[in-house]
């Protein structure tokens, strides 16, 4: 197995001074998908802007994508999906949005127009962001990350303010790209279902690290870092 | 939410709309130049004009009550740097002719914004090779417009819901709060949008 991510000792302070992250480690083995909780503030989408190396301040310890530390690289491998799809969608149109990250890469646009297809956007090309609704927003973000052809995707609560179909779309269209995962969610039904692993961070700190079954049923370590047994794990009868 | 107080008809379908943006964009621009080069008691051309351009709207099917409101809208800041010339002497004939120009330059804009879809101008103006970063500023401009009033409303009517004093001294500094809130949540959002950007390869 190759190593996807690896996060050696990584501690980081924001501008102001507050400590965001403390010492972490833990690395990604290629093709795996795994699940990053934690309370809110924890510094779950934090961790995640660092694998694209964005933050203006240098971070102590490394962070290694496929080996490389160079920004260029990591940014080419690891697509980040922001929370708030409002950030990510800056052009006029859905289309030159989706096209954005190719163009900037120097790739064919072919790419975009697969991803549009993929994310089932056939027909939105010439639509405006600010004319979609929040899930078609979401998918756009999605293909516009996609159009990139990243090995890595850095998700930051994809499944928030999706209503039940748009979840379940949303999931699908996930299920279906190959590519490592790692994602911050509240949705811990979400994780149960599609988690392999699970991270759960805590004031900046790496409080567990283990397979997403036997984390999401511990009761009292989801409780003291202000999390829940999902319920999916809590209605299953052995029968 | 009002996503759409900037050009509500560009997106519709008749013969105007069809129209290529190079010409539809090389036509406004033009206008706007004779309008501002032409003698202030150019009226014929002026009377002209404005047929011309109440034609282009009828044909659009842009109601002309949408236009007389846009038009409200702007006339403050038109009056407001007119106003200067009625110091002069004879200033009134200027104030007249800045008046009238500047109304016209603004329906043909208006006319043309709504007309003319906004990403199909910035491609015209890509092709004609304006600096990028003005056209990148532009698309950007517009994309966050909507959002940032979407905020403004929402927090307005975040402030309403709570407001139990209608005294008017109160209602002002609260005004300056949201403002003054407005102005962080957008530099954070640019700040946000930066490393969406670079996040997708922005050099």
């Amino acid at each position: 197995m190759t190593a996807a991510i690896e996060i050696c000792n990584l501690s980081y302070r924001y501008p102001d001074g507050r400590e965001a992250l403390r010492n972490i480690s833990f690395t990604i083995d290629e093709g795996e998908c795994v699940g990053l909780i934690g309370p809110n503030g924890a510094g779950k989408s934090t961790l995640l802007l660092h694998l694209n190396g964005i933050l203006p301040e240098k971070p102590n310890g490394a962070v290694r994508v496929f080996g490389q530390t160079e920004l260029a690289m990591m940014r080419r491998d690891v697509g980040l999906l922001f929370q708030d799809p409002d950030d990510q969608l800056f052009c006029p149109t859905v289309y030159e949005d989706v096209a954005f990250g190719p163009q900037q890469l120097g790739l064919p646009e072919e790419p975009a127009t697969q991803a549009l297809a993929q994310a089932g956007l056939v027909g939105f090309e010439k639509r405006s962001p600010h004319h979609l609704s929040h899930g078609e927003k979401r998918r756009v973000c999605l293909a516009g990350v996609l159009a990139c052809q990243p090995r890595v995707l850095a998700l930051d609560e994809p499944t928030s303010g999706l209503d039940p179909r748009g979840r379940r779309e949303f999931k699908a269209l996930l299920h279906k790209i190959r590519a490592t995962k790692l994602i911050t969610t509240h949705d811990l039904d979400f994780v149960a279902e599609f988690c392999s692993r699970v991270l759960v961070l805590d004031q900046g700190e790496l409080a567990a690290d283990g397979p997403a079954e036997e984390i999401l049923s511990d009761m009292s370590l989801m409780l003291a870092h202000g999390l829940e047994r999902p319920h999916t794990l809590q209605h299953r009868h052995p029968h | 939410m009002r996503h759409d107080f900037l050009d509500r008809y560009s997106r519709q379908d008749t013969p105007t709309h069809r129209a290529s943006a190079e010409a539809k964009l090389t036509c406004g621009l033009a206008v706007v130049a004779l309008t501002v080069a032409a003698p202030l008691d150019a009226l014929p051309y002026f009377v002209a004009l404005a047929s011309a351009l109440v034609a282009v709207a009828l044909a659009a099917r842009i109601p002309l009550n949408y236009l007389g409101v846009r038009l409200l809208w702007m006339e403050p800041f038109v009056l407001g740097v007119g106003v200067l010339t009625l110091l002069q002497p004879q200033g009134w004939k200027v104030f007249l002719g800045i008046v009238v120009k500047s109304t016209l330059s603004l329906v043909t804009m208006a006319v043309l914004a709504n007309t003319t879809p906004f990403a199909e101008i910035l491609r015209v103006l890509r092709r004609i090779r304006l600096p990028a970063l003005l056209v990148t500023t532009l698309a950007l401009m517009y994309r966050y417009l909507f959002v940032l009033v979407d905020e403004a409303e929402r927090m307005q009517r975040a402030r309403v819901a709570r407001t139990f004093d209608r005294r008017r001294l109160y209602s002002w500094k609260m005004l300056a709060t949201v403002l003054g809130q407005l102005f962080v949540r957008s530099t954070e959002r640019a700040e946000r949008i930066y490393s969406a950007m670079l996040a997708r390869g922005w050099k």
